[in-house]
């Protein structure tokens, strides 16, 4: 009982998130800017916290962050967020974009460039991916996210993470 | 969407990959065509906090300080507190402090209604002062995590974006003295790494020297942009992968003096 009303919790918490898209500041990584900043529920990272949520209990639950990445991603297009992990802590990336028809590639390089080795996780619809990565060491590495050509339109997407 | 829809989307399948669809196995990261999403997450003290324990149980309590804050009209200083306090409190969650941990979101509250965002953040700092008082460490957690961001972003709604570096600043600040101090105490070569950190000791600084001078006003500022030179050169491994300790005792002295000017200025 204690755990449905923590998740309940969780989920309520979390899907209340007020979020200013696309603020330079949005959690500290978003791209570009509004003139009214609008504000609006962040559905995409709400996706992604739906998804990360089930790594968020049991023995060794994840600790999510609230800072997150957002912006938008043309089919085709990669970016990469820059971010300072420590050794010995694990990771996971949840990448989110709206459309369910979306293929999504989420992948973490090190900061001499090379492709980290990963646990990917995916789920019943292709519009969410996720990554596990153990850092060999502490220091800067690039997560990479791009949007496949599946679709046409351009997607507003999410980037969460979570350590333990 | 139902409870059981949502879940059932959820439902999630794992593999191993070395190397992801489209990807490319190498990136060439000074390749001009790369597009970088701009701005950063500090990471917060209790993420570092978490690597160092797993080499064996730190004393933490001998970082907890609960200072006693006179505020002034420099709001960019009481960013900095801010950001400072919110620290001192992730390290009062990690050496299980109630005392300090309650104090801390009475303080929290008090800074946040000098910066005007109170009422943003009043719930969380209740909700830190409650679950502190029955050891509901992970919600004491959570919920400075979130104080942290709703600060962040409502700064950001008000246009305050220099106080939103010097917010994320004063954090990393707080987190990094400690561990410094910490290390200083029980040093390890395996533990220093955890302060090999000059991407974002640059990032830091570059952020802090392009905001405007009107949001530096006042001696300390001069002392942020040195030290923040110094760490950048210190917070740096050597060939063998650690910082020596030598270099550990002076990144715990330059940030624990910085901290001092910073609440006592």
């Amino acid at each position: 009982m204690r755990v449905k009303i923590w998740t309940f919790a969780l989920l309520f918490g979390i899907g209340i998130v007020i979020a200013f898209p696309v603020s330079s500041a949005w959690a500290q990584g978003a791209e570009g800017s509004v003139a009214s900043r609008p504000v609006v529920i962040d559905d995409i990272k709400l996706t992604a916290q739906r998804a990360a949520l089930s790594q968020l209990t049991g023995e060794r639950p994840f600790i999510l962050r609230e800072s997150s990445w957002g912006g938008q991603l043309k089919p085709g297009e990669a970016k990469l967020v820059q971010i300072q992990l420590f050794k010995r802590n694990e990771y996971q990336f949840w990448f989110a974009v709206a459309n369910r028809k979306a293929g999504l590639n989420l992948n973490v390089y090190n900061a001499n460039g090379e492709m980290m080795k990963t646990d990917a996780t995916t789920y019943d619809t292709s519009n969410v991916i996720s990554l596990l990565v153990h850092p060999e060491e502490t220091g800067v590495y690039y997560v990479r996210l791009s949007l496949q050509t599946t679709i046409e339109d351009p997607q507003r997407w999410s980037l969460i993470y979570a350590y333990r | 969407m139902n409870r059981p829809v949502l879940f059932a989307v959820f439902l999630a399948g794992s593999f191993s990959i070395g190397i992801g669809q489209d990807a490319p196995a190498k990136i060439n990261l000074s390749d001009p065509n790369i597009v970088f999403v701009q701005g950063s997450v500090i990471p917060i003290p209790l993420e570092i906090f978490a690597s160092l324990d797993k080499l064996g149980v730190q004393d933490w309590s001998k970082q907890v300080a609960v200072r006693e804050i006179k505020l002034d009209t420099n709001r960019s200083r009481t960013a900095m507190l801010f950001g400072l306090v919110v620290s001192e409190g992730f390290i009062a969650v990690q050496a299980q402090d109630k005392e300090a941990v309650r104090g801390i979101g009475r303080e929290v509250l008090r800074l946040a209604g000098s910066l005007g965002v109170a009422s943003s953040v009043e719930s969380h700092a209740n909700s830190i002062v409650n679950a502190a008082g029955n050891s509901e460490w992970s919600v004491v957690r959570s919920e400075l995590d979130k104080t942290r961001q709703t600060v962040l972003n409502k700064m950001a709604e008000l246009r305050d974006d220099e106080l939103v570096d010097l917010v994320s600043l004063g954090g990393w600040l707080g987190g990094t003295r400690a561990l410094a101090a910490v290390l200083q105490g029980n040093y390890s070569i395996e533990g220093s790494d955890l302060l090999n950190q000059p991407d974002l000791v640059k990032q830091l600084k570059d952020d802090f020297n392009t905001l405007p001078a009107r949001a530096k006003r006042g001696k300390v500022f001069t002392q942020i942009s040195n030290t923040l030179a110094h760490l950048e050169s210190l917070m740096r491994t050597d060939a063998s992968g650690a910082i020596s300790k030598g270099k550990v005792v002076e990144i715990s002295l330059s940030t624990n003096n910085l901290v001092d000017a910073i609440y006592e200025s």
